[in-house]
């Protein structure tokens, strides 16, 4: 790149112009780097959190589920699985860290009571019903898992592309605004040694001429000198 | 906008999630996963009242890699993976890749 610009002054006040921004806009960028993994640190705690009640609750209900199955079979719980009436339901609103648009979900007739759930109370034993609570139990928190993971993964995104702005200022835009300066600043710095050796050398030249001059018309007035004796 | 939640495996994981309410459910037998749970996944990420997809972490390994890809790292809906420990989901290779070092390493 150095060696495609133009050497001017006015080329040197340009890139003077845009590594004063680009060196403005790495330090804001790498604060929001920053800024964006202690974010990033906080929801990660939150999220191993929640992944360790996702893992135990579903635990808790395959182990419900199992006993309900051994119980009662498993044609009685599929039943009483397709009897279902009432659907969980999920709405999202979004919330901003740090310019990253992150959901927060909210969740609505996840825990449901015992008549509300649409298999019939005398046809069930309560093993079904502990292992549907069991069950919604475990959405409830998968909800919560969803909407911490989701915040996550955009604010990966969001740092990872950071990062590659940062690293692309750092590495590659800068260096080569460094190098078109110097390169400018020494070709401007040889143009000026060679006006200043041109003039020197004019200035020489020009003082010889005068010498000459001198020297000319010295001669002819030392020439002319005796005519006008003679006159 | 409501959304809803979905769940894809054996129908012996889709049934409890039945149980708690759950109506977007696919059902792959174990034995017809790898021919049919990549159809299973895209069909419930095109739809667009599942908001949450819930699988279980070892049902992944039968995806295809860009099916795989495209549901580890997508956000709407969102896939959460049961029984796969705290680093489940693609999410600790991805921290790895932004982050730099391995933060869900298990002590």
């Amino acid at each position: 790149m150095a060696k495609e610009v133009k050497p001017t002054r006015k080329n040197l006040m340009a890139i003077e112009d845009r590594i004063e921004l680009s060196e403005r806009g790495h330090d804001t960028l790498e604060k929001k780097r920053d800024g964006l993994i202690m974010e990033f640190m906080d929801i990660l705690d939150q999220a191993q959190e929640v992944r360790e009640n996702v893992d135990d609750q579903y635990q808790r209900a395959q182990r419900a589920i199992n006993m309900a199955r051994a119980m009662e079979g498993d044609v009685a719980v599929r039943g009483a699985a397709s009897a279902l009436k009432e659907h969980p339901e999920i709405t999202s609103e979004s919330k901003n860290i740090m310019g990253v648009v992150v959901p927060q979900i909210e969740s609505s007739k996840v825990q449901k009571d015992l008549d509300e759930r649409g298999y019939g109370v005398l046809g069930t034993s309560a093993r079904i019903d502990e292992a549907a609570e069991a069950y919604e139990d475990l959405l409830e928190t998968i909800i919560l898992a969803a909407e911490v993971e989701t915040a996550m993964k955009k604010m990966l995104e969001e740092i990872e592309k950071t990062k590659r702005r940062v690293n692309a200022l750092e590495f590659k835009l800068l260096p080569d605004l460094y190098s078109s300066q110097e390169y400018i600043e020494q070709k401007l710095e040889e143009q000026e040694r060679e006006e200043i050796f041109r003039m020197k050398k004019i200035k020489a030249k020009k003082e010889e001429e005068e010498d000459a001059d001198h020297l000319t018309t010295d001669e002819e007035e030392e020439t002319e000198e005796p005519l006008t004796a003679d006159d | 906008m409501s959304q809803e939640i979905g769940v894809i495996g054996s129908p012996d994981f889709t049934t409890g999630f039945r149980l708690a309410g759950v109506r977007r459910f696919a059902n792959v037998p174990d034995e017809e996963k790898p021919a049919q749970l990549d159809d299973a996944v895209e069909e419930m990420l095109d739809d667009e009242d599942v908001g949450i997809v819930v699988m279980h972490d070892d049902d992944l390994d039968h995806l295809s890699r860009t099916v795989r890809q495209n549901v580890e790292t997508s956000v709407e809906p969102v896939l959460v993976t049961l029984g796969g420990g705290a680093a489940a989901g693609g999410l600790r290779e991805q921290i790895k890749r932004a982050i730099g070092i391995d933060l869900m390493e298990e002590d």
